[in-house]
């Protein structure tokens, strides 16, 4: 047991239980009793591309095992998405059932569908995220389409933060 | 999350280890000037980067940055005697200069050349304004000195201080990188602090609580926008540089001194915050300094050893009334705790794997890609950045900017430190 006779303040303690019942159980010994569960991957995240370099990009990223991440591509007006490897969709279909959609440009085309899709985000509450991939590049439209409808942008990303964005985030 | 071996690679700095190596690559502080006051006085321990060694001044003011341990069995040097041009083991009066240099072995006959021979490990140590520098890395490879603007302007316009933080140094700097937390954690001080408050950004910071943020790129590092709304066809920018590997700068408020943070590896466990407050133009007032020695801003209230004394040991003085008013959205006092107490409550080295990292973490992300590529890079032979004075001379700002603008480009030479060189700041 830990030496509990000092002072905590803000009132009465409940129960002392212990080591863990004080930030003194910030040790690595304690840390090991953090409990162990598999933790669900329930993000859905959707990964658009927004014009054909995008395509490209997105296309090597879906190569790769993912939990739940599905990719596609879009072109105005923004109504129907393209699933790599797959049919096409109607953009409100995509956006079910979904919390994260994260949107890739290079060239600034297809406004009009970054703004259906930034619209539909808002509405129903999606988090979106932007890759600006224009290497070198501190200023772009892909980046100013992008700015009104994206939560957080790397500017410029890499290729690679794609596959890093979605590993972090369990997608 | 992140896999747990690359967690390790980038949370361990000890000698030999790959993060080590980067490390040692840089100018870190390791003490404040105030540790080591005056000619002759007291040596001090310093454990940086896992390697504990002995710091001290000589006669003549110069210092010393030195293994621990006298070369003849192993004694403490913390427990000699700093004498006439150099530090003495007590326990058979073995003398070292400052770096590292026997120049006295006693027992030997007056004539020997013994001591040539009997030379401790030493790095170079140099004072920057009230902090001082070393660099533990290859000779060979030592960058210039250190330019960071606070340590560059006059005397009077400086003020560091620095804290023990129980956990390992990658958590605490990504506090200082985790710009969403702000809004959170620290939504009760901008008002009450004194080295926050009455600014016109606060205003911007109240009306618009979801900020978007962008992470640019840059040579030394990461520059984070958090963008908030300001007049109709504007946004209020609040831009934090990142340097490699661990340095952070907060943006301004108003005409309020600027800060930042070094977070320095102690061992795997442990790390020092460094946090300087600044002020390019003018010297730090009365008010403002006393505000700091007190604890405010960023600083702490501290023990003689730099521990704060709210701290793990008494649930960091936890206040739950003033969590339920409000005033402290966790209840911990002041920002320099409020970080703190969070980040060693994750343990000493949290386990990423378990993380659930969201988009709004992708500066945290991007950060740990940029350290790892730098670790592989110097593997390859691959100088890092970050050590260079282009890459120091940052400085954070806060500006309101036209909504269809770069905020690097918008921001331009604002972001270059030089001297006297009003900063921006809203
Ligand atoms: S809300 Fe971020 S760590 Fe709990
Ligand atoms: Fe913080």
């Amino acid at each position: 047991m830990s030496n509990h006779d000092h002072d905590h303040a803000g009132g009465p303690r409940s129960v002392p239980a212990g080591p863990s019942s004080c930030a003194e159980a910030a040790t690595a010994k304690e840390a090991a009793y953090r409990i162990d569960y598999p933790l669900s991957a329930a993000r859905n995240t959707r990964v658009v591309a927004l014009d054909d370099e995008a395509e490209r990009i997105i296309r090597s990223a879906a190569l790769l095992d993912w939990g739940q991440a599905r990719f596609f591509s879009i072109t105005d007006p923004g109504e129907v998405l393209a699933e790599v490897g797959g049919s096409d969709l109607p953009l409100d279909e995509v956006m079910t059932d979904t919390n994260t959609v994260v949107m890739v440009a290079t060239s600034g085309e297809n406004a009009t569908a970054v703004a259906a899709i930034g619209d539909l985000a808002r509405e129903r509450g999606i988090m979106t995220a932007g890759l600006v991939v224009t290497p070198g590049a501190l200023t772009s439209d892909a980046l100013f389409h992008l700015r009104p409808h994206a939560r957080i942008l790397l500017v410029p990303a890499e290729e690679n933060d794609l596959i890093e964005l979605l590993r972090a985030t369990r997608a | 999350m992140l896999r747990t071996d690359i967690n390790e690679l980038l949370a361990q700095a000890g000698p030999g280890t790959p993060m080590g190596d980067l490390f040692r690559r840089y100018w870190q502080p390791v003490l404040l000037a105030e540790e080591l006051p005056e000619n002759d006085c007291p040596p001090v321990r310093v454990k940086v980067l896992s390697e504990r060694l002995i710091a001290f001044r000589d006669s003549e003011g110069r210092y010393g940055l030195m293994d621990e341990f006298c070369a003849h069995r192993g004694v403490s040097l913390w427990f000699g005697r700093n004498e006439e041009g150099g530090l003495r083991c007590p326990y058979h009066g073995w003398k070292y200069d400052v770096t590292g240099q026997a120049v006295e072995v006693p027992s030997e006959p007056a004539a020997s050349n013994f001591c040539a021979n009997v030379k401790l490990k030493s790095y170079p140590m140099v004072k920057r304004g009230d902090v001082l520098f070393a660099y533990l890395g290859d000779p060979a490879a030592q960058p210039p000195l250190p330019e960071w603007e606070a340590y560059t302007v006059p005397d009077g316009q400086v003020f560091t201080s620095k804290r023990l933080q129980e956990c390992n140094w990658l958590q605490a700097l990504e506090g200082g990188i985790d710009s969403s937390h702000v809004t959170f954690l620290h939504g009760g001080n901008l008002e009450s602090d004194p080295l926050f408050k009455g600014s016109k950004g606060n205003e911007y910071n109240k009306g618009d609580l979801k900020p978007f943020f962008e992470v640019v790129d840059s040579e030394g590092g990461l520059l984070i926008g958090a963008r908030r709304n300001a007049e109709e066809g504007k946004y209020y920018w609040r831009v934090t540089p990142w340097v490699l590997p661990n340095f952070t700068m907060v943006p301004p408020r108003g005409d309020h001194p600027v800060h930042g943070h070094f977070w320095v590896p102690i061992d795997d466990d442990n790390c020092w915050a460094y946090s300087f407050d600044y002020h390019p133009t003018r010297q730090l007032t009365d008010a403002e300094v006393a505000a700091m020695r007190a604890g405010k801003g960023v600083h702490s209230a501290n023990d003689a050893s730099y521990r704060p004394l709210a701290n793990k040991d008494n649930d960091y003085l936890m206040d739950r009334e003033s969590q339920k008013r409000g005033e402290n959205y966790s209840g911990i006092e002041g920002i320099a705790l409020q970080d703190s107490s969070l980040q060693e409550s994750m343990g000493p080295l949290v386990d990423r794997t378990k993380e659930r990292l969201v988009a709004t973490d992708a500066g945290i992300i991007k950060a740990r890609q940029k350290l790892y590529k730098a670790v592989k890079a110097l593997q390859d032979g691959v100088e890092p950045t970050g050590n260079r004075a282009k890459d120091q001379k940052v400085r954070s700002v806060a500006i309101v900017l036209p909504a269809d603008q770069s905020f690097v480009e918008g921001i331009g030479e604002a972001m270059v430190a030089e001297p006297a060189k009003p900063h921006t700041s809203v």
